[in-house]
């Protein structure tokens, strides 16, 4: 009973310790992560921030919040006071809010803590298709116009991003686009026999490829998988690709600009520590991200360059809805 | 004379047993079927704007078809309405809207406008305090325990289990939750 | 035998024992309350057992998960408001007994047929799992359409009143689903040019104001009405009654497995689904159905739990989820370092087997929680209406700002409470709304898939439905069911028979 009340007493001691020791975090942190719940943005947030937290000592309540393509939290976070107690944890969709007429705020109102890791996307089809690698892909579909059913998540998704590549680089595709929701649901009517080809991330296919369920045609980066060393690289594939690439979603944790500069630092050190440890990093290569681990000015110029690229395949493949010229988005290598 | 159960009979408290009277008219139930056939009608237009007959995949295709099923019910509805004779025994003030009502439906008003300013924990202390005692007519202390009892099991299961983050408004409320954060943590070391 | 070992872990590790049970008392209190869900519910979980280890972790969310599935049925029993989309149907038949004093009764035997569901879906899972994926993979968007159009009929069954107006309500809940920027190709539909409309509305909002607030404002009407008083001797249906509805909770069974394991559809489709089946083919029943029918009962109930064994079939085979709770398991697996995918199987056949342990374990809590403590339930209904029904209406409220943490939602709940309100006053089932809101975007994403697989052509559309064997049985069974529940029926019988039967 005594150590009961002295652990008590102790811990209010401490308690009024640490408040004085430290200014920040004096309370909770709330965390909101755009996506929905069983997402891979909310994986990664909910497998990283426990880590965080440690570092940080203090406690950050997560919180989905969906709708509009993550515009809904982007711009909960925007609005919130600039206090560093509300935490943006997003993909990379955002960028493209501004091109693709969703919205006229982005990354750019915020302030990187850690761009945490970036997925590799991936070209795939089923077993039974009448192709099984590339080459044969753009045969069959030459030969057979508008056959070919391409899976597509919507304009300015993963999927829109690298069939743009593919039409910059390979010219005109004659294929049909179906839409989906999501990866996920694209992938599982590919092996349903609905879709035959379908961009992905690299996480998301790899066990269904383990297993045979699905074929890689393409990694699209600039190296060679280690989960998949005999599938072709796309620059292998047509050198045209070598421009683009690497190129892949990301994952971040953001506040809004503003934020004291003690929040920020104290915030970027938690996540920095927090990507280091090892059942992150093991999660993470189980699902085949690569971890960038990045922040400031290094992160600032990551989600520059990515924007400007991502924007004009966009633009260039008619997908855009605003010019990024107009938007002031300079083109790649200007 | 009308037993609460025959009042039941035509109030709608399950889709199974429907409310409205049957072969006749209750009181606003015109104006009901006009607002739906006019709305539904509106809807419809605004259907047609967002793809017109441009393919069989637009995005409006199933929005069209289903406010065009909407509008013709509607109009369906609104046209066996006005045919049925209006009942003598019901009135908008007794049966539609009694007083109790409006000023509940007010209250929630209220609550919708207050709730951000305000925070959660004050504004739904004085909801349920006011509306217990209105609708209850209870003493006070039956009022004040009752309300604010269940408001702190409720903000218990949604705040603390559930992390829940609503609006704490003019409550210092992330700072509390923090200390007995500390305080459950520092004590169980 | 290794795998069989991996079976029992559950029965001889007092500690998961505890943890499942814990999870499954939970549940139900989860599912009960509107707005709190087993989705919200596992997503939290998902921080909490960060650092454990993976058995104890998917213990307590398995038993959240199936204490919350059948939770949902003890508010829609008890007040008329459904805690889940998945007891809209229980309601139904649940509520009106209830009115008579009956909802020991109804309680009971709604334990009862959730275990006996529950149990089949499980059954299924063990033994035909790969069997039942395999099926589940062949649903075409063409498919996955004809099934939505055929849960749009149900608006035949779930009217009672006036057809018109089910049908009314049906398409507006359609429309409803369509509001905001369409997910596909991000134009917006029905926003107005308003902001707010852009997200779309919340469906979760959409039920609680329905059938919370609406309800609340009803029974305004009689506040200082004296409670009903709850009869509970007899809570467990005697061996009689469920032998009686042995075969029927056999087949709704089958459709909640089935329903349940369809990537996509889940336990709310399966459980509306099963009330229409049972009201087609229960010729007499003791009482009719929205009148207390024990058959109104059953089917929901054990369709959505059967549909929990069915949702981990695809999940446990492919890696694929099979409703929105087993996709946050699917990340909870990840996350301790599983890879869930088809491998799975293979890999970590222990698993597999666990998880069907554990979900044997959370079925038979959920029976112990379910029968138990039945009275303390039931005094919810005898508290005074001037407590209960402002305590209604902070629940609703609540609960429907939890599901986005969105202020717009709450006033789309509150909006659309008043508006089930004049909507029941003038004899609109509500039911159909939720249906069509549920249905809208299957039917919508995958008409357009279909058609645009197609290249837009009708020709080749028909074909497709006639060539495939699974599409032209679905097929057939919307126009079945389309002949024999509208006037059109009647008509083409007299004009084929010349004369209708009386």
């Amino acid at each position: 009973m005594r150590n009961v009340v002295l652990g008590a007493v102790s811990a209010l001691v401490m308690a009024a310790g640490a408040a004085v020791a430290q200014d920040y975090p004096t309370r909770e942190i709330q965390g909101i992560i755009q996506w929905g719940a069983g997402g891979s943005t909310d994986t990664v947030m909910r497998s990283v921030t426990p880590h965080a937290e440690d570092a940080l000592g203090g406690t950050v309540v997560m919180q989905n919040m969906t709708g509009a393509v993550g515009a809904i939290a982007l711009n909960y976070v925007a609005d919130a006071d600039a206090d560093g107690y509300t935490l943006l944890m997003g993909a990379e969709n955002p960028m493209l809010y501004k091109v693709m007429g969703l919205g006229d705020r982005d990354y750019g109102d915020f302030i990187p803590i850690n761009i945490l890791a970036r997925g590799t996307p991936i070209l795939v089809t089923r077993p039974d298709a009448p192709f099984s690698d590339y080459a044969g892909m753009m045969a069959y579909i030459a030969e057979n116009p508008g056959e070919v059913r391409f899976g597509s998540t919507g304009p300015g998704g993963l999927p829109s991003v690298v069939t743009a590549m593919m039409q910059t680089v390979e010219g005109e595709l004659d294929v049909t686009f179906v839409p989906y929701d999501g990866d996920g649901p694209a992938l599982t009517a590919l092996q349903g026999g609905a879709i035959d080809v379908m961009p992905a991330v690299l996480g998301a296919s790899i066990e269904g490829i383990r297993a045979g369920a699905m074929v890689p045609l393409a990694i699209f980066d600039t190296e060679a998988s280690p989960f998949l060393p005999d599938t072709p690289i796309a620059p292998e594939l047509n050198e045209g690709y070598a421009t683009y690439l690497p190129w892949g979603p990301f994952f971040g944790v953001f506040v809004a600009n503003g934020t004291p500069e003690e929040a920020v630092t104290a915030l970027t050190e938690a996540y920095a520590a927090a990507v280091e440890n090892q059942d992150f990093l093991d999660l993470m290569e189980n699902r085949g991200f690569t971890v960038m681990n990045i922040s400031g000015d290094e992160a600032q110029d990551f989600l520059s360059s990515w924007q400007s690229t991502t924007a004009w395949l966009l633009q260039d493949a008619g997908l855009a809805v605003n010019d990024p010229e107009g938007l002031g988005i300079p083109r790649p290598g200007e | 004379m009308q037993t609460p159960e025959d009042h039941d009979a035509h109030e709608g408290t399950s889709d199974a047993t429907p409310g409205g009277l049957p072969g006749e008219r209750r009181p606003g139930e015109a104006v009901f079927a006009a607002i739906l056939a006019v709305a539904s009608i509106v809807l419809l237009w605004n259907a047609y704007g967002i793809a017109g007959f441009s393919a069989l995949s637009s995005p409006g295709a199933i929005p069209m078809a289903t406010t065009a099923v909407m509008a013709v019910t509607a109009v369906i509805v609104l046209v066996k309405t006005l045919r049925l004779p209006r009942t003598a025994d019901e009135t908008v003030s007794r049966d539609i809207l009694p007083p109790v009502v409006i000023v509940m439906a007010l209250m929630l008003v209220a609550y919708g406008i207050l709730l951000r300013p305000l925070g959660f924990i004050p504004t739904s202390a004085l909801f349920l305090v006011a509306a217990i005692k209105i609708l209850s007519n209870r003493s006070w202390g039956f009022t004040l325990a009752v309300s604010l009892g269940s408001l702190v099991l409720i903000w218990l299961i949604f705040r603390i289990v559930f992390t829940v983050l609503m609006p704490a408004g003019i409550v210092p409320e992330a700072e509390f939750v923090q200390m007995l954060r500390d305080i459950v943590q520092g004590g169980s070391e | 035998m290794d795998a069989f070992m991996s079976f029992l872990t559950v029965f001889t590790q007092p500690e998961l024992l505890l943890l499942v049970g814990l999870g499954t008392f939970a549940g139900v209190y989860v599912g009960a309350i509107p707005g709190l869900s087993v989705t919200m519910a596992v997503s939290i979980l998902i921080s909490f057992t960060f650092s454990w280890d993976v058995y104890p972790a998917i213990s307590l969310m398995i038993g959240i998960y199936m204490g919350g599935v059948y939770g949902g049925s003890r508010t829609a029993i008890l007040l008329n408001i459904p805690g889940a989309p998945s007891a809209i149907a229980t309601a139904m038949d649940g509520y009106p007994m209830a009115k008579r004093g009956e909802a020991g009764e109804a309680i009971g035997t709604t334990t009862v047929m959730s275990f006996f569901g529950g149990f089949i879906g499980i059954i299924v899972l063990a033994l035909a799992a790969p069997l039942v994926s395999d099926f589940a993979l062949r649903f075409q968007p063409r498919d996955y359409m004809l099934l939505a159009v055929l849960g749009i009929l149900l608006v035949g069954s779930l009217s009672t009143g006036s057809l018109v107006k089910g049908i009314f309500a049906g398409a507006f809940g359609i429309a409803l689903g369509a509001v905001g920027m369409d997910p596909l190709t991000f134009t917006p539909r029905f926003t107005f040019d308003l902001q707010i409309l852009r997200p779309g509305i919340s469906f979760i909002a959409v039920m609680i104001g329905m059938f919370g607030v609406s309800e609340a404002l009803l029974q305004l009407h009689h506040v200082n009405a004296p409670a009903i008083r709850q009869q509970i001797n007899r809570i467990v249906p005697s061996w009689g009654t469920v032998r009686k509805h042995l075969p029927l909770s056999l087949q709704t069974s089958t459709i909640g497995v089935i329903i349940g394991a369809l990537p996509g559809t889940g336990g709310d489709i399966a459980a509306l689904m099963a009330y229409d089946h049972a009201k087609r083919v229960t010729k007499n029943p003791e009482r009719e159905f929205g009148d207390g029918a024990i058959e109104g009962l059953v089917a929901p109930e054990t369709a959505n739990n059967a549909a929990v064994g069915g949702a981990f079939i695809p999940m446990m085979t492919l890696g694929i989820p099979g409703d929105a709770v087993t996709a946050i398991m699917i990340g909870a697996l990840f996350i301790h370092g599983l890879n869930p995918g088809p491998m799975l199987m293979i890999d970590r056949p222990d698993m597999f087997w666990f998880i069907t342990g554990a979900l044997v374990m959370a079925n038979v809590f959920m029976l112990i929680f379910g029968l138990t403590g039945i009275k303390l339930f039931t005094k919810i209904v005898e508290m005074p209406r001037a407590v209960l029904i402002p305590l209604i209406m902070l629940l609703s409220i609540v609960g429907a700002y939890a599901v986005n943490n969105s202020i717009t939602d709450v006033y789309w709940m509150l909006g659309f409470g008043v508006f089930g309100y004049f909507m029941r006053l003038y004899g609109f089932p509500l039911g159909p709304v939720i249906l069509g809101v549920i249905l809208s975007r299957l039917l919508d994403d995958n008409w357009r898939r279909a058609i645009i697989s197609e290249r837009e052509d009708l020709s080749r559309f028909f074909h497709g439905i006639f060539t495939s064997p699974l599409s032209l049985v679905l097929f057939l069974a919307v126009v079945f069911i389309f002949v024999s529940q509208t006037p059109i029926g009647g008509w083409l019988k007299r004009a084929i028979f010349g004369r209708a039967k009386p």
